[in-house]
């Protein structure tokens, strides 16, 4: 049986009001609107159209974090994964990606999937390393950036994404760790079915100790706001004209 | 009248035909049975008041196509009192030396109705006849790119030729029937009619005579008997599905508020309807009601913008598929194919912005606009098929409460420089304004928003609102056909509404009203909403608030299908926006005002998609407010602002004309 485990993560929505706690090395997790990490998002549609075009293929979705990362893991079940794994970890304090993954690796080696898939990076902390590390530390093939992906065999072949417009087909053997671009599928929503039926799926709990950790955050600040906006009046051809000059010279696109 | 030999022909006729019509008609009702939702016949036969009132007045009818209808009533008048006709015919017939009332004013009368109907019932057929073959209507034709299946466009004519050759050849042989008794016996001047036609047959032997009487007698009344078991398979059953439909017409609270989903209930597969038999018996029988006349196309602004819905194919091609599979399907045999196959496409379930007034006028009480909710319920929460677009809508209202996708902690910003109470401060107060998320969103709502404060505030009413307590009612995920994400919107806000104690609502959304009013109470949570409109009005009229006569300049008023069709409220707006306007000035109705009133194009989660076929509705509409001359446009509901703002700026008229909420308009002048 093929195996797969997606690795999603819950980070705040783009929209959601955000204010620095009063620890000022995290958010005030009261007033935070959590979603699902979009990278993430993909890579589960990608291992769910993966398990529709295999036969007996189970789909694992695997999130780190305190009980409120249960509603994205449902969520990943009521899109069509059969079961998920929630590591537990109660503090926000491991933020580095070593040993995020190392967290992951440990719980995750027993399971020996064919598979793993994950976004590319996190909407929040935007390391985008995880999913490369976990690959390395359970000895996998790894790939990043992949726009497409296909099963052959005990092989995966995948589409990357490089730098200027340039794409790279790779092909590499099973097992494999690869992370996943946004763009590359379409992803579903889920049938009522499938959302009753989450209901009833299996959400493994794990318990983490999060006393190790490589990285620590000393503060969390938001970015100062400008004050200068120069208003570009005028007929709709000056304005494009002034635009232009503005482009060329000040902003030197 | 007739020979030992012809009542015994006349018998076995009768019994051929009922056993034929016993088959067709139980495979009828046997079809309809198929359907979800039983109907409770006994209630249906408790109705017939109902059902009688509109056949005797035909009021329906007269909603439109005034001329039409006017024919409608001579013929439907005509043939159902051919009834009585028909029995009496079979009783000379039949019964020797019969004779109705020879000589009583009873029967003088009746010969001489007969007689006017007769010509009535001719005449209106003919018509009818010459208006689907000879002239060209548009109104007839169900244009491209509509589904409509093969089948029931060459069938709607065959249909229509057969139905009018025999209503014809029936009433028609009746009346030389009735011409060749007179040329036997005598002038009849209580039928001057037959009298006249009589005059043909002088110089006729008396033999021919008989044979004609005779003759006459078989066609028409053998053509009823060939005809009865055909109806199940012919529109013209109409004649009596069409009051049964109406006797059968299930009480809504609003036109577009459907029961609600029990999702918790394990035993359910299927939500909505994929397939025929998942469609309500009503609606079932909706298909054998409709008469195929196309007034609900004539109205819906989809048809008219060129996309591919049209309410009236809907019906037919449900009716049509019944017809085809009848027997298989009323015995029991699972339909094949999904509804979007064959009776309404995914992208003309998705055109309709559910305005309600294909409902509203069609004259046998059908509700296609519910059969498409149901489908797209299907394709929500079956398949999962639906616009890209929307699922962001759901995304968002389920992440931020919204279908804007923006903070909910900025929800109240449209409050910033104002006084506007918070529930949370008050803990309780009369009225709940309720500003919506458009009301709180998109720049004019805010604006629209702050007109209505302070109006509020300016009558002293007690009222709070639940700034960022709020959360969108869940309106567009429910006719989108998203009931999951519905229901856990209005739970949500149900638990605020209990945590203040509220129980009276003002809105300018109607379509957060609709929801708040209807839908909620269907979850079992009664709440009195009013529009903004109405309290505006009412204020006034109170003398709580006196708004200064000030303005010189004629308006237009669009009318909102979810303040006017769906909750009836035609005056209050009006009536408002006249609290301003000077002597000078004075409200220009479009053509298409109150009850007739054509939708902006947002409604039905329209807003927050774009069918791309055909003309764009807002414009349609906008168009019909610059033809009244008018440089300023009125309107009572976000989403149409939001509409005409938009078609206002892509038709070049962004400088020349102006569009205000009323609310705007009172509060600008208080």
């Amino acid at each position: 049986m093929m195996k797969i485990a997606v690795l999603i993560k819950q980070v705040p929505g783009s929209e959601s009001p955000l204010s620095i706690a009063d620890s000022n090395v995290w958010l005030d997790e009261e007033k935070v609107a959590y979603i699902m990490n979009e990278s993430d998002n993909y890579a589960l549609e990608e291992a769910l159209l993966l398990k529709e075009g295999t036969q007996d293929c189970e789909v694992v979705v695997v999130s780190l974090g305190p009980e409120r990362v249960k509603k994205i893991i449902r969520e990943g079940l009521a899109k069509g994964a059969d079961r998920g794994m929630h590591l537990n970890i109660n503090s926000n304090d491991v933020t580095d990606p070593l040993s995020i993954a190392k967290i992951f690796a440990d719980a995750l080696k027993s399971e020996n999937f064919d598979l793993i898939l994950s976004g590319l990076q996190s909407d929040d902390l935007g390391h985008g390393q995880t999913g490369i590390i976990i690959g390395e530390l359970l000895k996998m093939s790894t790939g990043s950036l992949a726009v497409s992906t296909k099963l052959d065999g005990d092989q995966i072949a995948i589409k990357q994404e490089m730098e200027a417009g340039f794409f790279q087909n790779v092909r590499m053997s099973l097992p494999a760790s690869i992370t996943i671009q946004s763009g590359l599928n379409t992803p579903r929503y889920p049938s009522l079915k499938g959302i009753m039926g989450a209901k009833k799926k299996e959400i493994k709990t794990l318990d983490i100790d999060s006393s190790d950790q490589k990285l620590k955050i000393s503060k969390l600040y938001l970015p100062s706001s400008s004050n200068e906006i120069t208003m570009i009046d005028g007929s709709p051809d000056q304005i494009v004209e002034n635009l232009v000059k503005v482009f060329k010279s000040e902003i030197k696109i | 009248m007739l020979s030992n030999l012809e009542r015994v022909l006349f018998i076995v006729l009768v019994i051929f035909s009922s056993g034929l019509s016993f088959i067709s008609y139980s495979r009828m009702f046997k079809a309809i049975g198929r359907g979800t939702q039983p109907i409770n016949w006994i209630k249906v036969i408790k109705n017939w008041p109902k059902g009688l009132s509109v056949f005797l007045s035909q009021k329906t009818l007269f909603k439109s196509r005034t001329f039409v209808a006017i024919i409608h009533a001579g013929v439907a008048w005509g043939f159902s009192f051919y009834l009585i006709v028909n029995i009496v015919d079979v009783l000379y017939g039949m019964v020797p030396d019969f004779h109705f009332l020879p000589n009583h004013f009873v029967g003088h009368a009746y010969r001489l109705f007969v007689d006017i109907f007769t010509m009535l019932v001719l005449f209106g057929v003919l018509y009818f006849l010459a208006r689907r073959f000879l002239s060209k209507n548009e109104k007839l034709n169900i244009n491209e790119p509509v589904l409509i299946s093969e089948r029931a466009k060459k069938g709607i004519r065959l249909d229509s030729v057969l139905v009018g050759t025999f209503i014809i050849f029936h009433v028609g042989f009746r009346f030389i029937g009735a011409s060749a008794e007179i040329a036997l016996n005598g002038n009849d001047w209580f039928q001057p009619g037959a009298t006249v036609l009589a005059t043909l047959w002088i110089g006729l032997e008396k033999e021919n005579l008989v044979f004609l009487e005779h003759l006459s007698w078989w066609i028409s009344l053998g053509l009823i008997m060939a005809f009865f078991p055909y109806f199940p398979y012919s529109k013209h059953a109409h004649l009596f599905m069409g009051p049964l439909n109406y006797m059968a017409s299930v009480d809504r609270r609003s036109p577009s508020t459907l029961e609600i989903m029990d999702l918790e209930d394990e035993s359910v597969e299927q939500f909505g309807a994929g397939k025929i038999e998942h469609l309500p018996q009503k609606e079932i029988l909706d298909a054998y009601a409709c008469i195929m006349c196309n007034r609900c196309q004539d109205v819906c602004p989809a048809y008219q913008t060129g996309k591919e819905l049209s309410p009236a194919a809907l019906e037919i091609n449900k009716r049509y598929y019944l017809n085809d599979n009848l027997k298989d399907f009323s015995e029991g045999s699972s339909s094949l194919e999904s509804l979007s196959k064959w009776m309404l496409s995914e992208e003309a379930a998705w055109s309709c912005t559910t305005c309600g007034f294909c409902v509203d006028t069609c004259p046998v009480g059908n509700e296609p606009m519910v059969d498409i909710l149901r489908m797209r319920q299907d394709l929500v929460l079956m398949e999962s098929s639906f616009p890209r677009d929307a699922m962001e809508v759901f995304d968002k209202i389920e992440n931020y409460g919204n279908p804007w996708g923006l903070s909910p902690q900025d929800r109240e910003q449209w409050t910033d420089g104002m006084e506007v109470p918070r529930m949370r401060d008050k803990k309780e107060a009369e009225y709940l304004y309720w500003a919506g998320c458009s009301g709180a969103y998109d720049d004019r709502g805010r604006d629209i928003s702050r007109s209505v404060a302070k109006i509020l505030n300016e009558s002293g009413v007690d009222y709070g609102i639940l700034g960022n307590e709020e959360s969108c009612t869940g309106d567009s995920a429910r006719r989108i056909g998203n009931e999951y994400l519905f229901q856990m919107q209005a739970e949500q806000n149900i638990e605020t509404f209990k945590k203040y104690g509220i129980k009276k609502i003002i809105t300018q959304c109607p379509h957060c009203l609709t929801t708040l009013k209807n839908d909620y109470a269907e979850m079992g949570f009664d709440l009195d909403v009013i529009h903004h409109s109405q309290f505006i009005s009412e204020q006034i009229n109170e003398g709580k608030i006196k708004p200064k006569k000030n303005i010189n300049d004629d308006y237009t008023f669009h009318d909102a299908c979810y303040v006017g069709r769906h909750h009836g409220e035609y005056d209050a707006p009006r009536n408002v926006l006249q609290s301003v306007l000077s002597d000078e000035a004075k409200v220009v109705e479009m053509p298409r005002n109150k009850d007739q009133s054509f939708c902006c194009g947002a409604g039905g989660g329209n807003m927050w998609y774009e069918i791309k076929k055909g003309k764009r509705i807002n414009i349609e509409r906008f168009e019909e407010a610059v033809e009244t001359g008018v440089k300023k446009v009125a309107t009572s509901c976000n989403f149409c602002m939001i509409m005409m703002e938009d078609a206002k700026k892509v038709t070049g008229y962004d400088k020349d004309m102006e569009v205000f909420d009323i609310s705007e308009i009172v509060a600008n002048n208080l």
